[in-house]
């Protein structure tokens, strides 16, 4: 590319605004949001929910607990090392991919606090978790749908924080059953429509 | 046919290659010296001499850092430069008709 005649006229005008266009648009491809770790949490998350089911049908109640912790702390792992990978590779950095990545780790801790340190430590009793899980995955759709100006992941935030409500006043019993249901509609469904989303800002338009 | 009054260019935008790089900028925290020579198509040395002269304009800040061993040079939009593309922008439209 060449240095341009500094006499301007209309065609060359759109030439210039075509090529800020494109140039926008290639880093929007480059940039857009993967959905991985949101994929690869949601299977984290199943995993430990059947390891739950199948521990409370065994009877083995005091496994739970490490059952979580073992699959949260391994996600975490996984996370931290593919995060620094990435972090490796990456040539180019946007104000969104900051603010969300400051999100996703925010609400981990989050989810790692209420989740497991907190009824570990006695603060609140286990039936508490799915309520309390729920109000966080509400903040993290919520404000997700904000950074990438996207309706549908803040609608998924609101239905969270309902279902959080709606949980609190089921029994015990049924609160893992709703939960799961929730889960599977709340977040496994999200994290594959983001996974398309980017599969499909990635093609050149 | 173009608008009434035609808005002076910013000769230190009015380059395709400055033009590029500022517009990538413009929409990113960072990007490194190989994103921009692969969005732009410019050789590194073309590259190279473009962002000097945006960096000595006070439009980009040019950070050379390492990547693991790997040298590498990011560069961002300044405050400055965000006015200026801002500016450059308008004036371009200036050169278009009314209402497009």
């Amino acid at each position: 590319m060449d240095e341009r005649n500094p006499e301007m006229d209309e065609r060359q005008a759109r030439e210039e605004i075509r090529l800020i266009q494109t140039m926008v648009e290639k880093t929007r491809q480059t940039t857009a949001e993967s959905g991985t770790l949101f994929v690869f949490w949601g299977v984290i998350c199943a995993l430990a929910l059947i390891g739950s089911y199948i521990l409370g049908f065994l009877k083995l109640y005091r496994w739970e607990w490490a059952n979580w912790a073992g699959l949260t702390i391994f996600g975490w792992i996984v996370t931290i090392v593919y995060s620094i990978r990435k972090g490796r590779r990456e040539s180019v950095r946007t104000y969104t991919q900051t603010a969300a990545r400051h999100l996703y780790f925010g609400c981990g801790l989050g989810f790692l606090l209420v989740g497991l340190l907190f009824p570990a430590a006695g603060v609140y009793s286990h039936e508490a978790i799915p309520v309390l899980i729920s109000a966080v995955s509400g903040i993290l759709f919520f404000v997700l749908g904000g950074i990438f100006a996207w309706p549908f992941l803040r609608g998924i935030g609101l239905a969270w924080w309902a279902g959080a409500i709606g949980l609190s006043f089921f029994s015990t019993e049924i609160r893992i059953p709703v939960y799961t249901g929730l889960f599977i509609a709340l977040f496994l469904v999200p994290a594959f429509v983001l996974r398309l989303k980017f599969r499909r800002e990635r093609m050149p338009s | 046919m173009t608008a009434g009054k035609l808005e002076p260019l910013d000769p230190v935008i009015h380059s395709q290659v400055r033009l590029a790089v500022l517009s990538i900028l413009v929409s990113v925290e960072n990007a490194d010296f190989n994103y921009l020579k692969k969005a732009t198509e410019a050789t590194d040395g073309n590259l190279s001499t473009h962002l000097t002269k945006l960096e000595e304009s006070g439009y980009v800040g040019v950070a050379k850092s390492f990547r693991g061993k790997k040298p590498v040079t990011t560069c961002s939009i300044t405050g400055k430069g965000r006015s200026a593309f801002a500016r450059y922008v308008k004036a371009l439209e200036s050169y278009l008709p009314p209402g497009r």
